[in-house]
């Protein structure tokens, strides 16, 4: 791999699709001297971010959010617009490597000039999903992308790392999985900014409208009066792209409603404050069980603490105290 | 009749001759669930009500006509085409005139996929695979000679099934043959294109219509022909066992009856003429078993719809050899398999048959390998005298039990496609696929293991085979089927074509008969690629979703040392790069088979790969921005159709002008070996051909990523 940071920097800033993916390889290595690289590039890359809207995309397995994302990026490409997909694909075998099939189902926007689709594996490397996508987001709005869709597969905790890291959090449903809402986190409906009800086609338009007013109810009760957006609850079809103008539409104007109010920078500098947070409390952990003295004495510590020879407050206490001196 | 003492006392004897283990160890299990016994009585026998019936009748296990082949051998019918029109019309003649009975036209991938020979998304695809037919000009030339209203034709096209059916008729037209007396088959049969054979054009919905126009147009004009032949052979090569075969076709057949029947056509219309496509594998007595067990199925399910003739009930079927059971390695191995397999096809009761030729995991036969491939069933027909009998098996313990059995499994499946609402939504909800690879990989795994035994690939190995005769199609085939193309345009009236076209498209939007307009516009020379871009305005090209299994291989692979050793290899791998290996499985052209590519993505995600893998049909330029864009350190093409010696190129090509010089490129498939060196120079690292161990070449690409 290239050691030259300004290759990446370059080449990114001059839209060049080699040196982009080249660059999120780059933030994907769990190699610590590509770290070291990354962060150089990062500091570089950073002032020409900022200008895409970032959109997440999550929802059960086989919901629709690939086609979807074919649909809603072509109409967006035919309109002018450049457009970057992030697609993180969780199917990690036991082996740990995986499958990446996303692209078969965005067969029209692959073959776009004005889009970059890059399918990304789940699979266990340092700092995880949030950190390799959050930065890979900002790399592609300095290649000047100014859309930017997250796509993943809601399985619970990826839903609150995606929503943490886009202006607009858009959670696809499925007709069907209404009949029980208690079977939905609530926690992930408060994260949405709107919901689509997906596949409201053929046989299944009468169950998608219904669910469509289910889910409407359900958002009513969960938000309060005074919130500025009230998620909306819509329909579409991905595969018949009926309803996707309409889901663009909410976007747009939720992102105008943002910008108008300075909304969207308060939002941006939220999520990277308590990025910066994370990263914080996740460098710290790891720091911690780095230092020798931590090293010496918690094998100790811990098996007194499981003969009942020293309380867990006792045990803490002692340990931290060992670093003061 | 043996009794129950009688066994009790077999058993002793069988456990005094096996030294201390059991009967019981005798009981093998089968990829269909059917636990063979080593014995069969007529104990089996006693709950089973179809034995002792007669053929000709109703359930027809023992076949559909009453004297069978004791009056009327088989029709042999083998499947060719390749090159241009000419060139397979004169193979037909020479075949004819060497004892085949019937004609079976195997169009190229253009054609299937309703493009003519000038499109951009073929440059590897005209003539390799099959002939093509851009018009009825090159139609009527390979008809030319070969009187049709005598010769039964079958032709196996389901994408471009309206232009290329009005032109047969057309041809007949000009040969002064009227539409009434032409008789054969048209394959029809869209469903499993979807699963297994993947030349679609449209989405299922507008290409069941069209199958409905057809069978509608044909049942009023053509009466002796076959509207659709329902085809369990494809899935059967791409890796379904003979219980999913069978299921899965029966399947299939019931949904276009229904279709039919919803398009206003009356049972007894058309049932009649809706014939059968089955392939016959390696495994004797099952494939046999299948074909009856079909056949019961059928006449059993078929009662739903109340005909009132007979034939409405009759399962009549083509029959094919198995190409999947037959091997690069020892080549002369396959004359035997093929031998094998026709003589199952033969007692199973089929009506047609083609027998392939041993130079099958090669390329296109060669005048020799078809000859001999032809000779198998004339010498199975006049040499061996098994046609002096009909349903010489029926009453066999073995075989009337495990019929038996089939239909018993069949029927499981067959109620839960109906649970998923028919074949076409459970087609849709992905189903019917995940089964059939799912199959394919168990199959490959105990392959790669020599836990099924295949003679020249994992036993008894040649070391130094002699190179074989390799047909080869020529690049300027293509070059003369566009020079043909624009002469065709250059005379005909284009005001008229124009005009028929606009008529197509008319008639796809707002209803009327598909084969009635498009037979016009064929008669004013519309191409094969204008009728089918007609139609795709309104209908839109069909994107297939590709879905791959994950696990299957590696758990039906008990050696854990060996992907052991592999996962360890891809750790390590992570450990000095920084990420795993990443390989694009692609599939370029217009080659649909996607067998090999699936199992071979599976398994390599199983040792620890990070696979992609491609839409369908790829240009080599969209594979090598796929490969930069993804990233990846390798490229597996996976090349069957004969199409490598431009694609592959053409992708290196592509890879070096986007800066991906790095990319490691290796192919599989079936690529003659005198091709390899070809393949070398042009940049290719290793090729990796029919009978492959999966786990020696994900070896060899991790040797070749360490060595780069
Ligand atoms: C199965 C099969 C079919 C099935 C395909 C089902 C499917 N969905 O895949 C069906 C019945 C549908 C079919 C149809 C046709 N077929 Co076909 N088919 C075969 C057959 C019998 C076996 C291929 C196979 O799947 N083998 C099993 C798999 C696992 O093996 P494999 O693909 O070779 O892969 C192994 C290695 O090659 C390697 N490998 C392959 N790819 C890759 C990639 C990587 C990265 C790596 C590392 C390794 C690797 O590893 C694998 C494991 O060992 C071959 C003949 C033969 N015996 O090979 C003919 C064959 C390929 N078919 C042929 C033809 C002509 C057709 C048709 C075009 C006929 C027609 N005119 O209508 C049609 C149309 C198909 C289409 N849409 O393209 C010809 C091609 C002729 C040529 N190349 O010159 C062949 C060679 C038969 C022949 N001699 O006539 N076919
Ligand atoms: N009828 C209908 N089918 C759809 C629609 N959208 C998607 N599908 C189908 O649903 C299946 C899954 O679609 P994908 O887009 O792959 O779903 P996904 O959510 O990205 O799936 P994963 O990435 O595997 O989690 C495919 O067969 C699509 O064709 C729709 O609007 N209507
Ligand atoms: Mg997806």
């Amino acid at each position: 791999m290239e050691n030259n940071p300004e290759y990446y920097v370059q080449g990114v800033c001059a839209g060049n699709r080699k040196a982009l993916a080249k660059t999120i390889t780059l933030i994907e290595s769990s190699l610590p001297k590509h770290q070291e690289l990354t962060t150089k590039v990062l500091d570089r890359l950073l002032p020409f971010s900022g200008n895409a809207i970032r959109l997440g995309i999550s929802g059960v397995p086989g919901v629709g959010k690939s086609t979807f994302i074919e649909s809603l990026g072509m109409n967006l490409v035919e309109h002018g617009h450049r457009v970057a997909i992030l697609a993180v694909d969780p199917s990690s075998t036991q082996s740990g490597g995986s499958i990446l099939g996303d692209k078969t189902r965005m067969e029209k926007l692959s073959v776009q000039p004005n889009a970059f689709i890059r399918p990304s594996p789940a699979g266990g490397t340092l700092g995880g999903v949030s950190r390799k996508t959050r930065e890979s987001l900002l790399v592609c709005e300095a290649a000047g992308f100014d859309v930017i869709m997250v796509e993943t597969v809601g399985v619970g905790q990826s839903e609150v790392s995606v929503a943490s890291m886009v202006d607009f959090f858009l959670l696809l449903m499925l007709a069907g999985a209404g009949d029980d809402l208690q079977g939905i986190k609530r926690g992930i409906l408060e994260l949405a900014d709107a919901i689509v009800v997906n596949k409201a086609d053929g046989d299944n338009l009468e169950k998608a409208l219904q669910a469509k007013q289910i889910y409407a109810d359900a958002m009513h009760l969960f938000s309060a009066d005074t919130a500025e957006w009230l998620p909306p609850v819509l329909t579409c079809s991905a595969l018949h792209i009926h309803g996707i103008d309409e889901v663009w539409e909410t976007v747009l104007k939720h992102h105008k409603q943002l910008t108008a109010t300075c909304a969207l920078e308060q939002k941006r500098k939220k999520q990277a404050l308590a990025w910066m947070r994370t990263l914080l409390e996740e460098g710290l952990k790891d720091w911690f069980y780095q230092i020798p003295e931590v090293q010496k004495l918690l094998p100790d510590l811990t098996r007194e603490v499981e003969r009942g020879a020293s309380t867990p407050t006792a045990a803490v206490k002692k340990l931290l105290n060992s670093l003061n001196n | 009749m043996a009794d129950h003492a009688d066994i009790h006392n077999w058993q002793q004897m069988a456990e005094k001759e096996l030294r201390g283990t059991t009967v019981d160890a005798l009981k093998k299990p089968t990829p269909e669930g059917i636990d063979i016994k080593p014995l069969y009585t007529a104990e089996d026998l006693e709950q089973i009500d179809f034995v002792n019936n007669l053929p000709g009748v109703d359930p027809f296990v023992r076949g559909v006509r009453a004297t069978m082949y004791t009056n009327r051998p088989w029709t042999i019918r083998q499947y060719a085409g390749f090159s241009t029109a000419k060139e397979s019309n004169r193979f037909y003649r020479k075949n004819l005139a060497a004892g085949q009975k019937g004609l079976s036209v195997a169009f190229d991938l253009p054609t299937h996929r309703g493009y003519d020979s000038d499109h951009p998304r073929v440059t590897g695809d005209v003539g390799k695979a099959g002939v093509p037919v851009d018009s009825v000009e090159d139609m009527k030339i390979l008809f030319d000679g070969i009187p049709l209203d005598k010769m039964s034709v079958s032709m196996t096209m389901n994408g471009a099934v309206l232009p290329v059916l009005a032109g047969y008729i057309v041809a007949a037209e000009e040969q002064g043959v009227s539409q009434e007396k032409l008789m054969g088959t048209i394959q029809n049969d869209i469903l499993k294109e979807y699963l297994t054979r993947n030349t679609y054009i449209y989405p299922p919905e507008p290409s069941m219509r069209i199958v409905s126009d057809i069978i509608g147009y044909c049942s009023k004009n053509m009466p002796k022909y076959n509207t659709v032949s329902i085809s369990g052979y494809h899935m059967m090569e791409a890796g379904a066992d003979s219980v999913l075969q069978a299921a899965f076709t029966i399947a299939d057949g019931i949904e276009y009856v229904k279709a039919a029947i919803k398009a206003g056509l009356d049972i007894d219309e058309f049932a009649p003429r809706l014939s059968f496509f089955f392939g016959i594998g390696m495994n004797f007595f099952m494939e046999i078993a299948m074909l009856r067990a079909a056949r019961f199925l059928w006449a059993d399910l078929m009662k739903q719809f109340n005909p009132k003739n007979p034939k409405s009930l009759m399962l009549r079927t083509h029959c094919q050899t198995s190409g999947w059971s037959l091997t690069q390695q020892d080549p002369y191995n396959n004359i035997i398999r093929t031998t094998l397999e026709c003589l199952a096809a033969v007692l199973g009761g089929t009506q047609s048959l083609h027998t392939n030729s041993f130079d099958e995991a090669v390329s296109l036969p060669t005048d020799l390998s078809a000859r001999v491939a032809r000779n198998t069933q004339i010498i199975v027909q006049e040499e061996s005298q098994v046609t002096r009998v009909v349903d010489p098996l029926g009453g066999s313990y073995y075989v009337e039990s495990l019929t038996n059995s089939i239909i018993t499994e069949a029927r499981k499946i067959i109620n839960e496609v109906d649970e998923l609402g028919g074949m076409a939504k459970a087609i849709v909800s992905g189903m019917p696929k995940m089964r059939i690879e799912e199959s394919s990989a168990r199959r490959q795994a105990r392959i790669d293991q020599g836990k099924d035994v295949i003679v020249g690939v994992n036993k008894y190995q040649v070391e130094d085979e002699a190179p074989m005769e390799v047909r080869e199609i020529s690049a300027e085939v293509r070059d003369q089927q566009v020079a043909r193309l624009n002469e065709i345009k250059g005379k005909r009236d284009n005001a008229a074509v124009e005009k028929a076209l606009a008529a197509i498209t008319n008639c796809a939007q707002t209803g009327g008969n598909l084969l009635e307009v498009s037979i016009e516009a064929v008669r004013k020379r519309a191409t094969v690629g204008e009728i089918s871009d007609a139609m795709e305005k309104v209908f839109g090209r069909y994107v297939a979703t590709t879905q791959c299994i994950s696990g299957i291989y590696a758990s039906e692979y008990q050696d854990n040392d060996i992907i052991a050793s592999l996962r360890k290899r891809t750790d390590d791998f992570v450990q000095k790069e920084g990420r795993r290996p990443r390989i694009l499985v692609t599939k370029m052209g217009q080659d649909g088979h996607d067998r090999g590519s699936k199992v071979v993505a599976t398994a390599f995600a199983d040792f620890g790969f990070d696979v992609d893998i491609s839409p369908m049909f790829q240009t080599p330029a969209e594979a090598a921005r796929m490969a930069i864009e993804n990233d990846v350190h390798v490229v597996g093409v996976s090349s069957l159709a004969a199409g490598h010696k431009i694609l592959v190129p053409d992708l290196i090509a592509a890879l070096k002008e986007e800066g991906g010089d790095d990319v490691l490129v290796v192919v599989g498939g079936i690529i003659p070996p005198a091709d390899y060196e070809f393949l070398h120079d042009a940049g290719v690292s290793n090729v990796f051909g029919p009978g492959s161990v999966i786990t020696e070449s994900a070896n060899q690409v991790l040797n070749a990523l360490e060595n780069r």
